[in-house]
């Protein structure tokens, strides 16, 4: 048996046995695995890799965090509620069409930040009321969440993990726009009507009336909207007017529409809700490092390597094997790991088979799915949160969706040649 | 832009600490503790 | 699993106090890696200036870096080489180091630029598991070297944008290609910090009316532009006369014509933004590969790695790989004949006049650079 798999065993068995038997967090288990793959391949406890694998998600950290005191902001001021009361109010006659915009709305701050999270906390957070107050059971609105935001972050315009393949072979990010709304727009809508039409087919707004806040809108009036009006508005000019507006970056946009939210609502306490929200950050900040420090030390002990050169081992048909499976998998532990990891060599690999462009976007968005992988699965847990469910209930109803997205990706990967006019 | 990105760090801090030092669950101080770690060594710009 | 505990502040404080000491010595090795590497100017230097002189708005920030100048006795051409564009291609450092400390020009004047990106030497790129420096062994000694990050260090630039836009084309990359050297040509002095280097580099060949930049480059083993030179379409026909000579001396490189729709980077702006001939060379470099196994500072000398044999075996690879490695003696040759061999065929094509001697070639170079690296100081 090579070292390398010795030590990738040793560090899954590690995290299993501190996550599973001894209950310990994900982060504490993962550390603990890094730790124990550092000592099998002599490596010592190398303090420097621990900690600098974990800087990689510096800037989600601060995404994550001002995210979360932005939510807490909305809900605190007013904001979500009343939203929520007009939408369903004008839309509850056609309920196809209002979730389908509903799926838009969650993936609307993706496409424009790329990134699931945002997208998640902030329009899934809008959005999420909305589902449950339609009938649609929590796991399986948590499920249309996890899925609308990672459709989200791999839609066009902007899709981080298309980027990182594309830059990996010095492909400019131009051309993606068509081949990713042709991925990202028919599993939206196959997602939200597969998961949610059973169950609002015949709406009763009388029903739904009663759990609606129907006055707070009223007692603010537009105002109540502002903030997130003011973070899509920033966001939307950040992009489309970079020349002219220097780019604020999404932590501040929240910071910004956070303090907005302050003066525009309900009266509460900020600090207090602060707090709040950063204490249930915290445990998802500490996953993060730990899996930082996880992909550090199998990067440094070659197991990385090994994984990667095991998928180029057989032919092209264990190649698309492995970009089904193994490259949404390694979402477990990043997405964006994934594309730079997996995605650049699988690229290389498929680059005669046809379009390069579609290639690429299809294996980004396939990449984009594994953010539905647990342990890390940071779309999918803050989905969960917001339902008040477990991700393992979440997760089951994300399955059928998952797989037809990936054989979707499959489909477009293996046509990519006839698929050249999207670009 | 780098210094109102040191303030958010900053402000994120105060707020991890201070939840620290009111959590009683000790494996969430520790992942408290493990965060604190990146965001000084970035607030103080070392790395 | 819940641990309880009823004096929340002081487990609060001890884990607080662990924390210091662990941000105390993760700091001093991260601040370790500020130290710049001692280069011996040989006996071909005149000065030693800095890039700042060029473009004063990088004066005592991360981006000033050592301009090393050899100037002839007799008036000529000149040339500039830029090592270290990205720090984590380290033959580029090295092979800039070498001729500092080697060449000696007769006619016209060289400019070496070891650390192009000066600021992406201090550090290393997270969950690359990389060495931060490498040793080479000379006769009277080791000689070490800083192994960087592909990107300007955070610290001096951050945050990111999600999207990085190049400001004269409009091209759209990812947020981190933000910190590219690479990718901020030609640059520019209301951009950010790594397009202002950029401008600095630009700046250099505008004022100095630089004929010829060489940009030194890695590239790892399963990437299809490599063991290239790549040139835009002004400087193709000095590019192919060079690789001709190239091939005279036993290396075979082949020749790439810049992308017209790739922007930012030194073969396409340079050529483009001014009048000098931009030209880049990659070597093949494992230790920057995704297919690598165990990373270690052996791994960046020696070249040595046992997945990229088995890619090779299994077709994946663009460069002929075996047990035997792409070794940085050789990787650092290939680079030194390059720059030679262009500056001779600019002078056979009659395009100017640059005369350099004392540069060793290729076969004395490709087993051992060693011996020509200076001794390093007591």
């Amino acid at each position: 048996m090579e070292i390398e798999l010795i030590v990738f065993l040793v560090m899954l068995g590690v995290f299993l046995l501190g996550n599973f038997l001894f209950k310990l967090p994900v982060s504490l288990s993962m550390a603990a695995g890094a730790v124990a793959g550092a000592l099998v391949a002599g490596e010592g406890i190398p303090l420097r890799h621990l900690f600098e694998g974990t800087f990689v998600y510096m800037d989600t950290i601060l995404i994550i965090s001002t995210a979360m005191v932005f939510m807490t902001v909305i809900q605190e001021s007013g904001a979500l509620e009343a939203l929520n009361a007009v939408i369903v109010s004008k839309f509850y006659k056609v309920p196809a069409v209002l979730l389908v915009l509903l799926m838009f709305i969650i993936m609307f701050p993706g496409m424009i930040t790329g990134s699931s999270t945002a997208a998640v906390l902030s329009a899934g957070a809008i959005v999420a009321p909305i589902l449950l107050q339609m009938g649609i059971p929590a796991p399986q609105t948590g499920a249309i969440l996890a899925i609308g935001a990672i459709m989200g972050m791999a839609a066009p315009p902007v899709n981080i993990p298309a980027m990182l393949i594309g830059g990996g072979v010095d492909m400019p990010y131009i051309g993606f726009e068509g081949p990713l709304a042709f991925l990202t727009i028919p599993g939206a809508i196959f997602t939200v009507l597969f998961i949610g039409l059973r169950y609002c087919k015949n709406l009763d707004y009388e029903k739904i009336k009663g759990g609606l806040d129907l006055e707070i809108g009223k007692k603010y009036g537009i105002k109540l909207y502002i903030p997130i009006v003011v973070i899509v508005v920033l966001m939307v000019a950040c992009r489309m007017l970079p020349n002219l507006i220097p780019n604020l970056g999404m932590p501040l946009i929240f910071m910004i529409g956070s303090a907005v939210g302050l003066f525009t609502g309900k009266r509460f306490n900020a600090v207090k809700a602060i707090r709040e929200a950063m204490k249930t950050t915290v445990p998802v900040l500490g996953k993060l490092m730990g899996v930082g420090m996880f992909i550090q030390i199998m990067t440094l002990t070659g197991v990385r390597g090994y994984i990667v050169i095991n998928c180029f081992g057989f032919g092209l048909v264990v190649l698309y094997a492995a970009i089904c499976i193994v490259m949404p998998a390694f979402g477990a532990v990043s997405s964006y790991g994934a594309a730079s990891v997996l995605g650049v060599p699988f690229l290389l690999a498929l680059l005669d088979t046809g379009d390069q462009v579609v290639i690429a976007a299809a294996l980004s968005f396939i990449c984009s799915l594994g953010d539905l992988m647990p342990p890390t699965a940071l779309a999918g847990n803050y989905a969960a949160q917001i339902v008040g469910e477990k991700y393992s209930k979440v997760l089951r109803y994300c399955v059928i969706p998952f797989i037809v997205c990936v054989l979707f990706g499959l489909f477009t990967l293996l046509k990519s040649r006839s698929l050249g006019f999207l670009t | 832009m780098l210094y109102i990105y040191l303030a958010i760090v900053l402000f994120l801090l105060v707020f991890i600490v201070w939840n620290m030092i009111q959590e009683k669950n000790v494996l969430l101080q520790i992942d408290a503790a493990l965060v604190v770690v990146p965001l000084v060594l970035r607030l103080l710009l070392i790395k | 699993m819940k641990i309880e505990t009823k004096k929340s502040w002081l487990t609060a404080i001890v884990l607080l106090c662990l924390s210091a000491l662990t941000i105390g010595y993760l700091a001093t090795v991260f601040l370790a890696q500020r130290q710049e590497e001692p280069i011996y100017p040989g006996p071909g230097v005149t000065e030693i200036k800095m890039l700042s002189d060029w473009y004063p708005g990088l004066k005592d920030t991360a981006g000033d870096t050592e301009v090393y100048v050899l100037k002839g006795a007799k008036e000529g051409d000149s040339m500039l080489v830029l090592g270290g564009t990205h720090a984590n291609e380290p033959s580029g450092l090295v092979a800039a180091v070498l001729l500092i400390e080697n060449a000696v020009v007769e006619e016209g004047t060289l400019y070496v630029i070891p650390r192009a990106n000066n600021s992406a030497m201090t550090c290393t790129d997270p969950q690359e598991g990389a060495p931060t420096r490498f040793t080479i062994s000379t006769p009277n000694g080791d000689r070490w070297f800083r192994f960087g990050s592909r990107a300007t260090n955070p610290v001096h630039q951050w945050p990111d944008p999600e999207i990085y836009v190049h400001a004269t084309s409009g091209q759209r990359l990812s947020g981190s290609e933000t910190r590219n050297l690479n990718r901020a040509y030609p640059g520019r002095t209301d951009g950010n910090f790594t397009e202002k280097i950029a401008y600095g580099v630009a700046e250099l060949i505008r004022q100095e009316d630089v004929a010829i930049e060489m940009d030194l480059h890695e590239a790892s083993p399963e990437y299809p532009t490599i063991n290239a030179m790549v040139a835009h379409e002004d400087a193709m026909l000095l590019a192919n006369s060079a690789i001709i000579n190239m091939a005279l001396e036993g290396v075979s490189i082949g020749i790439e014509p810049s992308p017209t729709n790739l922007h930012g980077l030194t073969h396409r702006e340079l050529g483009d933004f001014t009048d000098t001939y931009a030209l880049l060379m990659e070597t093949s470099n494992p230790s920057q590969g995704r297919l690598r196994g165990r990373t270690d500072s052996e791994m960046v000398v020696t070249g040595k790695d046992k997945f990229y044999v088995k890619a090779a075996e299994y077709g994946r690879l663009y460069v002929p790989y075996d047990e035997a490695g792409h070794p940085i003696s050789m990787r650092v040759a290939r680079h030194i004949c390059g720059v030679t061999q262009v500056a001779a065929a600019f002078n056979e094509l009659g395009l100017g006049n640059l005369v350099m001697t004392n540069i060793p070639s290729y076969a004395e170079m490709e087993g051992d650079i060693g011996p020509y690296l200076a001794p390093p100081a007591a």
